[in-house]
């Protein structure tokens, strides 16, 4: 009996735990955009996949072990115009290129500011200077509402667990005067910098500031 | 003498001269017309004086805040003052809230006239005047945002005599009684709960906090959620108003500062706004109905837990399984008592275990960012169906299909002995099947626990699990307690056959809780895999018995394994339905409910009619007694039909994110919860304790206005 007891003891714990277990594999699985999760510092980033500018699908999952930055993109939008007019973000975006993976996303819908076919973007990637990893079309907003991407830009640095160690504006000087470039704080290039180094980022949130995504 | 009169004369003729208006010219962009204006006639040498930027938008665009909110920019003036003279900070007429969705700015309409303080030297040469300059800024935004700047001027006249109100003087005091006053005589306070931040303010006398449409404007960000509601609740001249955190607020910011908002004045003709710095504290969490409820202190919490560990073992879903315990100890009453004593512990140490690992995993899946709360287990199908594989195989155990021969002589002997760790894992086991009951006291305990931090929550879940293992260790202690029941013998065999009916009664009711999760497929689903449970225990109790050879007890073990894994694979593998299908399906009792959302209860109350909200789910026992006994009642039904009450019914059996985050703002994370809003929109809502009975109900609706 008091085998018995042990043993039917022993395959509950079990079961129980492939029950937890099993459970907790279709939490992970089910967390999508489409719900809506507002996006957490240190939590796990909202998994995409989306085509860029090429045709090339790329989905979060496959830049797991490397670090990434995402960029909302409106060439359009007047506080881009600033970090991309004075070369800022062109600049850090060829600092980093080959240590992190850069997306710049383009979430503006069909029709609204910002928005590009594919040729267009390409020509305005090459025009601009500009050397991000690759620029994503969300025409849909999928994942810009995912990562509740409030303005332009807006940016997010995830580290190669995942998560989100880097959310908000791209410096400290809510402007679209150049000359504030001098005297901000560049929140990403400083958050990149310290997160390569293994230290801990000292301003992990800031405002995001920009023009609306025009979703 | 003449000399002197004549050239007194002149000056004041050149004086008056110079006192013509101001001259200033306005300049346009393509969206926004911009001027400088002076609030006087002229001004005096050393006088105070104003100046207002004029900003006239095009119909549909606008201009900045302070704090632009979302997006957009600030206003900014630099001014170029000429020798001698001074200017103060822009002082800023109240926004207006500009919704895009998902973003909300504070900003400006049609016009605007921003104020800035001055001051003229005492130096300033009557008759001369001023040329003042202005390089203006601003980010103008319809649904494409154009940063603008232009350079203003305005030539401002210095005159020894009274000044006099200037032609904008009206424009002025417009903009000036729009301008918020500082909140003197109040009393405001900022509390950290959760992601909320809870905002209180207390006016001085004649204030009206009643009216609607309150609301704050943070003066600095990021800090709250712009686009978020501010439900606002007023009791006893207070007001209580609910911000929610932005995300990218960083964790050191410890003041709120901003601006409280009132449309229609806060008293007849006074000031629309208030401007208030406060610090924001952390506080346990307040129920809204925070007047009847003291907030809890861990202390509270820890005794409360207690309390509700030790009323578990009386829920229905635990008792079959302690009663079980209860006769291990008769069994055991002869035995040595440090070894009885070390069986109480160990015991307890097997329920402190479980309670430990289900927070710990509680804790971590929070921290992971799910959207979950107590008794989240049994939001996953497969743990209810592993739950009632384990009652149903215990059930049978008990009945009797499993070692029927060796039972019988064990339990008839008293020299029985269990090891250690069968008391653990029965420790462990009845936390397990506590998990769906939750107990009066626990709720408050519990939601509490899940707002700490993760070493005070673990301290909470720790009491409860001590609660409930203290009649053991008690009965451990003093084996003399148990003279109290009958001297153990035969009786003992047929109380523990009868024990297996609760079980499989519970098993009856995980498996309708299944059916819930996953329609009738999941239930043949689950009935098959018991069945294959059922043959498992047969092939166990038929050729594992304890004179068979070990070859022939390692075959029947594998095969009874074989079939309990293949039992659980075809009971897991049911899909889950939809929660909005099961509310639908679940008017079983009187009152008629339709399903709750955030929108709906807001609808209700903005109509002005009592909402009642049931925060149920199927896996909730004590939810399910509740729903019978208390709104099954012709008298409830009577009542909330005469006081036109609507029954909402939030349905947590399988997991969802919206009724969690709405049970945390109740201060709870688990069900059952039951909530109470008067027809007053502005009324706070009361909480009704987790045990309902008609009588509670009655009176609560009878309150009803």
């Amino acid at each position: 009996m008091k085998k018995l007891y042990r043993n039917i003891g022993m395959a509950a714990i079990a079961l129980l735990t492939a029950g937890m277990l099993t459970a907790c594999a279709e939490e992970a699985k089910g967390r999508t955009a489409a719900d809506g999760p507002v996006p957490e510092l240190g939590k796990a980033a909202p998994a995409f996949r989306v085509t860029d500018t090429y045709g090339k699908t790329h989905s979060l999952d496959q830049y797991r072990g490397k670090w990434v930055v995402l960029e909302w993109l409106n060439h359009e939008c007047p506080y881009v115009r600033k970090h991309y007019g004075g070369g800022a973000m062109q600049a850090l975006q060829k600092k980093y290129a080959g240590k992190v993976v850069w997306l710049s996303i383009v979430s503006s819908a069909p029709g609204k500011q910002g928005h590009h076919s594919n040729e267009e973007a390409n020509e305005l990637t090459k025009e601009k200077g500009a050397a991000p990893s690759a620029v994503l079309i969300d025409e849909t907003g999928t994942v810009g509402r995912a990562y509740d991407a409030r303005t332009t830009p807006h940016m997010f640095v995830i580290d190669p667990q995942g998560r989100i160690v880097y959310m908000g504006g791209i410096d400290d000087k809510n402007s679209t005067r150049k000359s504030d470039l001098q005297t901000a704080r560049p929140h990403v290039d400083i958050a990149l910098q310290e997160a390569l180094a293994g230290k801990p980022i000292s301003v992990p949130t800031s405002q995001p500031y920009g023009c609306d995504v025009k979703y | 003498m003449w000399k002197r009169l004549l050239r007194g004369g002149l000056l004041v003729l050149i004086a008056s001269l110079a006192a013509l208006p101001s001259f200033a010219k306005p300049v346009s962009t393509p969206h926004v017309t911009a001027e400088l204006l002076l609030d006087k006639s002229h001004v005096r040498p050393g006088e105070e004086f104003r100046l207002g930027l004029h900003l006239r938008m095009k119909e549909g665009w606008h201009t900045y805040w302070k704090n632009p909110g979302d997006s957009g920019e600030a206003i900014a003036i630099d001014w170029v003052l000429p020798e001698g003279f001074t200017a103060g900070p822009i002082r800023w007429p109240q926004p207006h809230r500009i919704s895009l969705n998902p973003l909300t700015t504070y900003g400006y309409e049609g016009e605007v006239l921003l104020l800035t303080s001055m001051r003229a030297p005492a130096s300033a040469a009557a008759g001369s005047s001023a040329a003042i300059k202005a390089n203006v800024y601003w980010m103008v935004c319809e649904k494409v945002c154009i940063p603008e700047e232009v350079t203003l001027d305005i030539n401002v006249p210095v005159a020894g005599t009274p000044s006099s109100p200037g032609p904008s003087a009206t424009l002025f005091e417009r903009s000036a009684a729009s301008l918020p006053v500082p909140a003197d005589g109040w009393q405001i306070q900022a509390a950290n709960r959760g992601d909320r931040i809870i905002l209180r303010a207390r006016p001085p006398q004649g204030f009206r906090i009643d009216q609607p449409g309150i609301s704050f404007f943070a003066a600095t960000g990021p800090l709250i959620e712009y686009s978020a509601p501010q439900p606002v609740s007023v009791a006893d001249g207070e007001l209580t108003m609910e911000l929610t955190r932005s995300p990218y607020a960083q964790a050191d910011v410890r003041r709120l500062s901003g601006v409280l908002h009132a449309p229609a004045g806060w008293t007849p003709g006074g000031p629309v706004a208030v401007e208030f710095d406060a610090p924001i504290v952390d506080s346990a969490p307040v129920a809204p109905a925070a007047s009847e409820r003291p907030p809890l202190t861990l202390f509270l919490a820890l005794g409360l837990a207690f309390l509700g560990g030790m009323v578990l073992n009386l829920m229905p879903c635990v008792f079959p399984v302690v009663s079980l315990k209860i006769l291990a100890f008769m069994q055991r009453s002869g035995d040595e008592p440090r070894r009885v004593r070390l069986h109480g512990l160990v015991f307890a140490g097997g329920v402190l275990l479980a309670f430990w690992l289900l927070a710990g995993l509680l804790l971590a899946l929070r921290a992971a960012g799910q959207e979950i709360g107590w008794g989240f287990q049994l939001q996953a199908p497969p743990f209810v169906a592993a739950m009632a594989f384990l009652l149903f195989a215990l059930a049978l155990s008990l009945a009797g299909v499993m070692e029927i021969g060796t039972s019988l002589t064990r339990i008839g002997g008293a020299a029985g002995r269990e090891g250690y760790g069968t008391s653990a894992l029965n420790g462990m086991l009845a936390t397990v099947v506590a998990t769906p009951c939750t107990a009066p006291f626990m709720g408050a305990a519990l939601g509490f626990a899940l707002t700490q931090s993760a070493a005070s929550a673990l301290l909470i879940f720790t009491a409860l699990g001590a609660g409930m293992a203290a009649p053991y260790v008690a009965l451990s202690l003093w084996p003399t307690l148990l003279r109290f029941l009958p001297r153990p013998g035969n009786w003992m065999v047929r109380f523990k056959q009868l024990m297996a009916f609760p079980l499989f009664a519970t098993v009856a009711w995980l498996v309708w809780v299944f059916g819930h999760q996953t329609g009738v497929d999941g239930i043949l689903r689950l009935l098959l895999g018991l069945t294959l449970v059922g043959a498992a225990a047969w092939v166990w109790g038929c050729w594992a018995t304890l004179d068979a050879s070990t070859r022939t007890k390692a075959t029947a073990g594998s095969v009874a394994a074989a079939l309990l894994v293949s039992g659980f694979v075809l009971s897991a593998a049911a899909e889950p339905v939809s929660s909005a299908v099961n509310a639908a399906v679940q008017n079983t009792s009187g009152v008629q409910w339709e399903p709750w959302s955030e929108q709906r209860v807001a609808e209700l109350r903005a109509e002005g009619r009592p909402v009642f909200i049931d925060f149920t789910a199927a896996w909730c026992l004590t939810c399910k007694v509740n729903e019978r006994v208390a709104f099954s009642s012709a008298e409830v039904k009577k009542i909330v039909g005469d006081r036109k009450v609507a029954m909402l019914k939030a349905d947590w059996t399988n997991r969802d994110a919206a009724i969690t985050r709405a049970l945390g703002s109740f201060g709870r994370s688990g069900v059952p919860l039951y909530v109470l809003y008067e027809a007053d929109p502005q009324a706070s809502p009361r909480l009704l304790p987790e045990i309902l009975s008609p009588g509670i109900l009655i009176e609560a609706f009878s309150k009803l206005q």
